[in-house]
């Protein structure tokens, strides 16, 4: 017999919700991934049919029993996974990445989420919320509509601040200004498009605060095999340990391996 | 009724296998990072990323792009060094359930010298892949793979600094790849790997910029298997060494068009992407395939579909 992958998930799609025109929110049941998924972590989804890769997608929500994803339709991957009905199998790799460092988390947390990269941060606002700490969610995306899921971030407890490129919710311009503009809080994190994520850590920087980003790229493998995906660290990153010495202080290090989430001091991109 | 078991097994060069796949260089990392979605006794080998003498940073951000049917990738050789490699990554793969496969890359003759000698030296490393064919780092990475006298002093400085099974992988970017095959064997070579990828790029429309910080890239998976075929096709043809096959292949049925072509063991890279247990439910599926057909064993319909190729049983007179 072979042996089972043990991080291999044949799990059944249990509920597709579609929570705006292009995005949809899959729950799958799948007990053992759920247990052991951590916030900030990911999954690679298999499309059933004739794709010629994986996709990469955040653990968007997680319960006892299931795990959700939250992604937009960007093309015939995501399509493919969007025209899943409840029952039909899906197969899930994972959980994969590093995941946001909750320990000891102050009580004072702003997360900052553009477009998709919502999906990415749901499971650490609840963490956060059980540990009893504040958690303002600062949300952005091109328009009102995009702005997908709010309502479960706010009957968990998160105080939202929205901003739309277009002025249709919230402040009109970028997340950023918005948190720029808002009283500092203990930490920070963050997913979203890469311009977000920078000015993002240049707000944390100038305000002393730690931030945790989680990067987006796209991936091949996923599990750290291809070198696809990199980012340039400092050497001396605890998340580098294993790198060898170079003699610039920079190592490139697997955004699918050694992150997703880095921590935006030791960035040097 | 009991079928007896099929054998699966193949000698590619001196290099025994149990399974005939190996895993794509560069696509696989050291195989520690697919061990928890695969069973790596199910495979027949796993070649490492090619490495070279000195480090090297790779190519700038993106390095990937998914097109209709594959990949585009421009990794550019990312990696710390033969002796880092040696030292701390290779050392630790001993106890691999599989054979690994070095893989060397380099910019000169003397670099690929000893690159190949210290991957001889280490005792975890079952077989030597030169990887003359890169065609993601900037100058001259590919051009010994497209030049005959190249290629055979290349292959000529490898074959002096090592006894293990050596194979050199070949380009499908040239003219006449029969030709260089031809050289690589006369050079020393126990096994060629055809191909590694095809040339290409890809350009975002609305930035009006190429998406790979490279330009060019390398095209992989299922897009490039029929360029593939043919240069397993032709390549059997020219030489008497076993050939790996590889592009594209992402079931049993690509992995037999690339046997039956002339390879004697196939090469599986990019479909490892979509799912890292397509490798093992290959090898299952050739099992099947061959008993179903009352055939005993992989190799004998290995270059079935070409005439112009006889088998390695052929050759030595014996048909059985
Ligand atoms: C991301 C990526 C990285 C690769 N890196 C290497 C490499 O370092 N050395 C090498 O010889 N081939 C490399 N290749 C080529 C593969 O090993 C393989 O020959 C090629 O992709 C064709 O097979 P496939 O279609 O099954 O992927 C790479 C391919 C990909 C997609
Ligand atoms: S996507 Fe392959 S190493 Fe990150």
């Amino acid at each position: 017999m072979a042996v089972s992958a043990s991080r291999v998930h044949e799990t059944r799609v249990v509920a597709r919700i579609e929570a705006t025109a292009g995005v949809v929110v899959l729950r799958m049941q799948a007990p053992e991934l759920a247990a052991i998924a951590r916030p900030g972590q990911f999954v690679m989804a298999i499309p059933p049919g004739e794709a010629s890769a994986a996709v990469a997608l955040g653990l968007y929500d997680a319960d006892a029993e299931s795990v959700s994803l939250l992604f937009f339709v960007a093309g015939k991957r995501t399509k493919v996974l969007a025209a899943l009905r409840p029952g039909e199998p899906l197969v899930l790799l994972g959980p994969l990445g590093n995941g946001f460092d909750l320990r000891d988390a102050p009580k004072d947390v702003a997360i900052v989420a553009g477009g998709v990269g919502i999906a990415s941060v749901l499971l650490a606002a609840l963490e956060l919320l059980r540990a009893g700490a504040r958690v303002r969610l600062f949300y952005g995306a091109r328009t009102a509509r995009l702005l997908v899921e709010r309502e479960r971030f706010a009957s968990a407890g998160c105080e939202i601040v929205l901003a739309t490129d277009d002025g249709t919710a919230g402040l009109r311009g970028f997340v950023t200004d918005a948190l720029a503009s808002a009283h500092m809080p203990a930490l920070i994190l963050a997913c979203g498009p890469t311009p977000m994520l920078r000015a993002t850590a240049t707000i944390a920087a100038s305000a002393n605060v730690p931030a945790q980003l989680a990067l987006e790229e796209t991936f091949a493998c996923g599990v750290g095999g291809c070198w696809g995906c990199v980012v340039p660290l400092v050497q001396e990153s605890a998340q580098a340990p294993h790198f060898p010495k170079t003699r610039d202080g920079i190592v490139r290090a697997r955004i699918c391996a050694e992150g997703p989430v880095f921590s935006a001091s030791e960035l040097r991109w | 009724m009991v079928r007896p078991p099929v054998d699966l097994s193949v000698n590619v060069g001196g290099l025994a296998l149990r399974y005939p796949t190996l895993m794509g260089s560069g696509c696989y990392g050291t195989g520690a990072e697919f061990a928890p979605f695969a069973d790596l006794s199910r495979i027949g080998a796993i070649v490492l990323k090619s490495a070279t003498l000195a480090p090297r940073l790779g190519n700038a951000m993106p390095r990937l792009v998914h097109t209709p049917a594959g990949l585009l990738n421009a990794i550019g050789l990312q990696n710390p060094g033969i002796d880092w490699l040696v030292e701390h990554e290779i050392a630790a793969l001993g106890g691999m359930p599989c054979p690994i496969v070095g893989s060397a890359a380099g910019f000169s003759v003397d670099e690929y010298a000893q690159v190949c000698g210290r991957l001889d030296a280490s005792p975890e490393i079952s077989a030597i892949e030169l990887n003359i064919s890169c065609p993601n780092v900037a100058s001259e990475g590919e051009t010994f793979a497209c030049d005959a006298n190249l290629t055979a002093s290349v292959v000529r400085a490898a074959r002096a600094a090592t006894r293990k099974p050596l194979i050199v992988k070949l380009s499908p970017n040239v003219t006449d790849i029969a030709a260089i095959a031809r050289e690589a064997e006369r050079a020393g070579a126990d096994a060629l790997a055809v191909v590694n990828t095809v040339r290409g790029m890809a350009i975002d429309v609305e930035r009006w910029e190429p998406r790979l910080g490279n330009v060019a890239g390398g095209l992989s998976g299922p897009a490039i298997r029929p360029i593939a075929v043919l240069a397993v096709y032709e390549v059997a043809r020219a030489v008497r060494i076993p050939i790996v096959g590889q592009g594209g292949i992402a079931n049993a049925s690509d992995a037999l068009e690339f046997i039956l072509a002339g390879a004697s063991a196939v090469g599986i890279g990019t479909a490892n992407f979509l799912d890292p247990r397509v490798p093992e439910r290959i090898a299952v599926e050739l099992a099947e395939y061959l008993a179903s057909r009352n055939l005993r064993a992989i190799s004998e319909i290995v270059g079935r579909a070409n005439a112009g190729f006889a088998t390695p049983e052929q050759r030595e007179g014996d048909a059985g």
